[in-house]
């Protein structure tokens, strides 16, 4: 049983000063499993997921990564052991060109005697193979991110976290402010992810974003798991009525 | 692009200096300031600033005169550096663990440096009393004009280049002044780019006071002072926005180069040396202005 879990969080707690951010929250995900994170916003879900990938510290409680103890304590050794995200706030730095953000902190790189330098050919060809797989229109990987509009920015940090050899895909609420069909472009990636047997955190506050492509709901209310409901059990109607009303479910799963 | 402005204006400004041996006086002025400049652009880059390097510059050189009297120029070269390593690693660490901003850090560390040397020597000049090593491979002319400090310095605009543009520190550097959160969530260790990067500013604020000094044969604790203008001026005309995330290591090499050219062409028109201070107010203020706009627009 316990060989199909990727990742188990147990009994996570994370306090902002007065601010009860996570109450003892377990979560589990399968290998090859698609999690659907729902819930309002201030539930929760961005500070468990900042924990998991190394950004935040919890408080207290015990996480599992391919049922070892995972002790990370930088984002670096997080992406070092296959976990990549996509934050909510999208991690790009304005600054900088796209093929320079795409490689940030995971720079290829070509070796001169004792010297590490870019490999900036295979930046920019890489670069440009991620923007013509995420679809969106642009000149070159020497463009700014600044130019980009924000479904862009978001095509670009979902290419980027599914460019590395992840175990694990982490997307915070991927489709805020995408139009329809940079949405639908999206929803493919996850599917083509899940092909390719890597499990997806999905994270959203609202169901119908994420019924499509999630195998199993977890749901997230004010620091505190609600419950937990398998796509085949409901409809997103019902799970959209769980949300609103706040109220704990029995487990199902 | 702000360079250019500026460049052209001044250039037509001052063509009238354009003699050779003007030249070569003001390139081995601007060496040193310019060498100063590149790690003050380094740094502000990656989002931190320095306003000490006026006195790491005058306190590296006090150092070496004194240690190159007691052994050899070399080792005193060396162990002169070593300090203002130093120095610019204790800056890193004020302004990361005291989580104050790296502008009143170091306006603390300026301020202490330089009372700690005119305490020292009672504001008395110290003479170079030593061997010609240093000398020769830093400052004695080579042909009638150049000066290896000339050399020196354009090896350093090439190396801190390469550095910044095509590693991936220089990426880090970039990211760290860009958005250092974003940085971090990427996997950045930021606070050790900022270290790094208050060390070589220390370092070659260093470097540029000890060839300041094999060039005069001497030092007073007056030194350098109010430099760290001259430098910030410096590479926010060669395009280093004053937020961090963006600027050149050559602009800021040019940016020098003008800042030399203006203060000697001052001199030439009989100025009084306050005007130059006054202008370097005044271009700071006009070149991050146009920074700003020009990235708010591009
Ligand atoms: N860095 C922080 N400092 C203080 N409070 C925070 C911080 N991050 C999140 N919070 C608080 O924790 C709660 C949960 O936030 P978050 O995890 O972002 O929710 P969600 O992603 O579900 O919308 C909110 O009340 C939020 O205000
Ligand atoms: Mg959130």
């Amino acid at each position: 049983m316990k060989e199909e879990y990727l990742v188990e969080m147990k009994n996570i707690n994370k306090n902002f000063g007065a601010v009860k951010a996570l109450k003892g929250v377990d979560f589990i995900v399968k290998k090859r499993e698609v999690v659907g994170l729902l819930g309002d916003n201030g539930a929760g879900k961005s500070t468990l997921i900042k924990i998991l990938c190394g950004v935040l510290k919890a408080d207290s409680g015990e996480i599992f990564f391919n049922n070892k103890e995972l002790s990370i304590s930088s984002p670096y050794q997080a992406r070092e052991k296959g976990i990549e995200t996509v934050h909510q706030e999208l991690s790009l730095v304005n600054t900088m060109t796209i093929a320079r953000n795409m490689f940030l902190g995971k720079e290829p790189i070509r070796k001169v005697g004792f010297f590490s330098f870019l490999d900036k050919e295979t930046m920019n060809r890489e670069a440009r193979k991620v923007i013509g797989d995420v679809g969106i229109k642009v000149r070159s990987p020497d463009e700014y991110v600044s130019i980009l509009s924000g479904g862009e920015r978001q095509a670009i940090a979902i290419g980027r976290a599914m460019y590395f050899d992840a175990k694990l895909l982490i997307l915070d609420e991927p489709l805020r402010a995408l139009s329809v069909k940079e949405q639908k472009n999206v929803l493919d990636h996850v599917n083509q992810v899940r092909d390719q047997g890597i499990s997806v955190i999905f994270i959203s506050h609202n169901v119908y974003h994420a019924y499509s492509v999630t195998d199993r709901f977890v749901l997230l209310n004010k620091g505190e798991k609600q419950g937990e409901i398998l796509k085949e059990d409901s409809t997103p109607e019902e799970i959209a009525e769980f949300v609103s009303s706040g109220e704990k479910l029995s487990k199902i799963v | 692009m702000a360079f250019l402005i500026i460049f052209v204006t001044f250039s037509l400004l001052s063509s009238k200096f354009a003699s050779l041996h003007n030249l070569a006086s003001i390139l081995t002025v601007t060496s040193e300031l310019g060498i100063m400049s590149i790690g003050i652009a380094f740094l502000m880059i990656a989002g931190e600033f320095d306003l000490s390097v006026s006195s790491v510059y005058a306190f590296t050189g006090f150092l070496f005169i004194i240690l190159a009297n007691r052994m050899n120029s070399v080792a005193a070269f060396f162990m002169a550096l070593m300090v203002a390593a130093v120095i610019g690693y204790i800056n890193g660490q004020i302004t990361i663990k005291a989580k104050i901003p790296s502008f009143i850090a170091t306006l603390g560390t300026m301020m202490f440096l330089r009372g700690i040397l005119l305490g020292l020597t009672g504001g008395n000049s110290v003479l170079y009393q030593s061997d010609n090593i240093m000398p020769h491979i830093l400052t004695e002319y080579i042909t009638g004009h150049f000066r290896p400090s000339h050399i020196w310095f354009i090896v350093l605009i090439i190396i801190m280049s390469i550095i910044l543009k095509r590693t991936p520190y220089g990426n880090w550097v970039f990211a760290t002044g860009g958005s250092e959160k974003v940085a971090r969530t990427m996997g950045v260790n930021t606070n050790r780019v900022k270290i790094i990067n208050f060390m070589v500013c220390a370092v070659l604020a260093g470097l540029a006071g000890i060839i300041a000094i094999t060039r005069f044969r001497l030092a007073n604790a007056a030194f350098g002072t109010r430099m760290e203008l001259e430098a910030i001026a410096s590479a926010v005309i060669g395009g280093t926005l004053m937020t961090g995330g963006f600027g050149s290591i050559l602009g800021a090499a040019l940016g020098a180069i003008i800042m030399g050219m203006l203060r000697s062409g001052l001199v030439m028109a009989g100025a009084p040396s306050y005007w130059y201070e006054a202008f370097v107010g005044l271009i700071l203020i006009i070149a991050a202005t146009i920074n700003l706009k020009l990235r708010n627009t591009g």
